[in-house]
């Protein structure tokens, strides 16, 4: 074998770069993994996964210099001290926006498997369903079933932990012990579930963090600073968990400053025969050769690598055909919420910081609930004891520093809506070739908003978390609802969607891009809809089940 | 308690958002100029520190070396304008507690320096909300002709700084509850929990968590 030659390609290795690499070496397949940053390697490289807040010389925070390298990230929360080397170099990697765009992207191995939320939840049977059922945007190929036993085979190897609450609107899995609700949250769920008759439930947020040991990886120590890099690998993260499974196999070749820069095809067979790459380092290009490629380098950098390939066929790109490339940008609205304080728990506290919260799943426009906008929304947020907040008396001196010194009287419980967004033709990405990057590559152009359905949506989102704390007997209730650009959920999802039909879809219902079977897409990109839950673990049981299928095909021959 | 709540705490403390932390767009033309903050500028703020977060049963402010700290803040976070007023106002810091007390600080009891600072508060309290007020009209303004701008040329609005004591406070509040001593002596800190528990019985008294 040529040392250019591979049996696979995956291109990303990031959530489901990583879970292509472990189910295609796994089956024996010579792969090739395809990183255009750095190596960050596990536990060594997490550097500032130890600090304490006094080891950082802003104690966390941000500087005018990062402000200033950093025009997207200072956005929101991501910008700032502790995790900074994490995220993309904005100077280096440029975009453009048409309309705002709020894009974090995390360009190393691992990608944001490293800095994900780590929340984990199944779509359910009606998500599948639900654009035939609006006559919206087109119909998912496949049904909930498809995924269902490939949800258990991810959960089972990353370790989630959850309760199982046997609800239609979102699914049981493969669980560990699920992590406790504190006392404030065990009382606000039993108010809430009785003020509603059970019709709104109020669970353990499900997340890839494990509550017992698994493989060589310990398990959870509550220390919440799953972002910075767990050196326990407590939670999911391709470094945790699918790179060393690749990696043993003895089948995987990981290359990081690999950018890809197309998929190479040839018109005669249909096929792609493999990748064009730049070393990020040396800016020299490269060829690698493979049966099958797998596109995972995020949902919009995967349309990226299709729209830059075989534009001689297709001047739009590779996967072009239906006109649907780069449209139907998705991601969840979010940032709109509320809290209150709750009295009667003074005398209890938390031991450990728990990295997960609450979860309320999706209600409206469910049974028999009818609104004046389509789909749903679910909650995130928590309860816990603050410090400090009664005590207008004191100004300075040691009665501020004594109160300052103990929790609040009364704890803080809070939630805030993640919303699901439709999938509009016109929200869309396209190639920029008036603005290059640092290595003379077209960047990304912007073209997506939110519209009135996401906007109705929100007013409820906001009413209805003050109607529950209300109902849960949360005082001093605030709400917010603040700018919620598209890209902020850092769930972008659509730009090559999945359907029935070769004229209005890019991929077919087992991920291969119509105008090339041999090239999948697995990651964001291949979302039909949205849903309202947190898309990853989809992301890999949609990965597992198609590289399962690639390999069956290419041994009966048709790839 | 985490970071986060810990930056709302201050917020709420002093009135204000808190400057260079995750929430604020200190927006502004940037800068990486640094502003003189003079060793005796450190240490006058060491003593005001000290005089906001004391030394009782447990170290204090300046224990926390929280002049230094805020040296640090203001020459990176700060934008040039808030820097200015930052400086210009530790600046007379001395002379306006001569005005009141009839002392320069360092000189003041610890009574005065506290009767001091609490009339320092009074004033930022005052000027902020004016300051407020007129930046609302101003931001009016801002947004209208920002609205007629491509996206790529807006520009965010610049707020008119806070009064320098605010800015004082809020470092000092930062900086000691996220210090050694303050998270480890005066609340308790535990870096690897190892294991949750939702219901932990509380006693009046006890300290809270640093994180």
């Amino acid at each position: 074998m040529a040392d250019n030659v591979y049996d696979a390609i995956v291109i990303g290795s990031g959530i489901s770069g990583g879970w292509a690499a472990k189910e295609l070496t796994e089956k024996g397949l010579k792969t090739l993994m395809l990183e255009r940053g750095r190596n960050i390697e596990h536990v060594k490289d997490y550097v500032n996964a130890g600090k304490e807040s006094w080891e950082f010389p802003h104690r966390g925070g941000r500087t005018q210099q990062m402000i200033e390298d950093y025009p997207v990230l200072k956005r929101d929360y991501p910008l700032n001290e502790v995790v900074l080397d994490y995220w993309v170099n904005e100077k280096e990697c440029p975009y453009t926006e048409t309309k705002r765009f709020d894009w974090y992207r995390g360009y190393h191995v691992g990608g944001r498997s490293l800095m994900w939320g780590r929340q984990s939840y199944r779509l359910n049977e009606n998500d599948f369903e639900a654009n035939l059922k609006d006559g919206i945007a087109v119909d998912w190929p496949i049904r909930y079933k498809d995924l269902a036993s490939w949800y258990s085979h991810v959960e089972k190897f990353i370790g989630v932990q959850g309760s199982r609450e046997n609800l239609a609107v979102l699914p049981d899995g493969e669980f560990m012990k699920a992590m406790e609700l504190n006392c404030v949250e065990k009382e606000v769920k039993k108010r809430i579930e009785a003020h509603y008759n059970d019709a709104r439930k109020m669970i353990i947020g499900r997340s890839a963090n494990i509550t017992e040991p698994l493989a060589s990886r310990t398990n959870c120590q509550y220390r919440n600073r799953c972002w910075r890099g767990c050196p326990f690998g407590a939670y999911f993260s391709t470094q945790s968990s699918t790179l060393p499974a690749a990696m043993k196999t003895g089948n995987l070749t990981l290359r990081p400053f690999s950018i890809v820069t197309r998929v190479l095809y040839d018109k005669d067979s249909k096929r792609a025969t493999g990748v064009e790459i730049i070393d990020a380092e040396t800016n020299k290009t490269y060829e690698y050769k493979a049966k099958i490629v797998f596109v995972c380098a995020s949902a919009l950098n995967s349309a990226w690598v299709l729209m830059n390939s075989a534009t001689d066929i297709w001047p739009e790109g590779l996967g072009s055909s239906s006109g649907e490339l780069g449209h139907n940008v998705m991601d969840h609205h979010l940032k709109v919420g509320a809290g209150g304080t709750i009295e009667g728990f003074s005398d209890k506290y938390e031991y450990g910081r728990r990295p997960t919260g609450i979860y309320i799943p999706r209600y409206r426009n469910w049974g028999s609930d009818k609104r004046d906008y389509i789909r749903g929304f679910g909650y995130q947020g928590g309860a816990n004891r603050g410090r400090g907040l009664d005590i207008a008396e004191a100004t300075v001196g040691s009665k501020l520093k004594e109160a300052l010194s103990v929790p609040a009287e009364n704890w803080g419980m809070g939630m805030m809506g993640f919303g699901e967004v439709l999938p509009y033709h016109d929200n869309k990405i396209t190639l920029n070739k008036n603005v290059k990057d640092k290595w003379g590559l077209p960047v990304l152009d912007m073209d997506v908003e939110l519209k009135e359905n996401e906007f109705r949506m929100r007013k409820d989102m906001k009413n209805d978390a003050v109607e529950m704390l209300e109902a849960a007997g949360v005082k001093n209730i605030y709400t917010y609802d603040d700018t919620s650009a598209p890209g902020m959920g850092i769930h972008e999802m659509g730009t090559a969607r999945m359907g029935h039909d070769p004229r209005t879809s890019v991929l077919n219902k087992h991920n291969q891009v119509w105008d090339a079977p041999n090239v999948f897409v697995t990651d964001g990109a291949c979302m039909t809809s949205g849903s309202c839950v947190n898309p990853s673990l989809t992301y890999m049981a949609m990965t597992a089940r198609a590289a399962d299928f690639a390999v069956s095909e290419l041994k009966k021959g048709n790839l | 308690m985490h970071r986060r709540e810990l930056i709302k705490m201050i917020g709420l403390l002093t009135g204000a958002a808190v400057i260079g932390t995750d929430f604020l767009l200190t927006g502004c033309k940037t800068s990486t100029s640094s502003v003189q903050i003079t060793p005796q500028m450190v240490a006058l703020l060491d003593e005001v520190g000290e005089t906001i977060i004391p030394a009782t049963s447990t170290p204090g402010a300046r224990a926390a070396k929280i002049g230094e700290f805020m040296k640090i803040m203001v020459n990176d976070c700060y934008s040039p304008s808030q820097q200015k007023a930052f400086t210009e106002g530790v600046s007379k810091l001395d002379d306006e507690c001569k005005t009141h007390t009839g002392k320069p600080f360092l000189e003041a009891s610890v009574a005065e320096r506290e009767k001091f600072l609490i009339h320092l508060e009074e004033e930022a309290k005052k000027k902020n909300a004016e300051n407020r007020e007129l930046d609302n009209q101003k931001r009016k303004d801002h947004d209208q002709t920002n609205s007629k701008r491509s996206l790529a040329e807006q520009k965010e609005f610049e707020a008119t700084p806070e009064h320098y004591y605010t800015m004082v406070k809020q470092l000092t509040l930062l900086g000691f509850f996220t210090s050694k001593t303050g998270m480890t002596e005066t609340l308790r800190h535990i870096p690897v929990p190892g294991r949750y528990d939702g219901e932990m019985a509380y006693n009046a008294g006890d300290r809270a968590w640093a994180e």
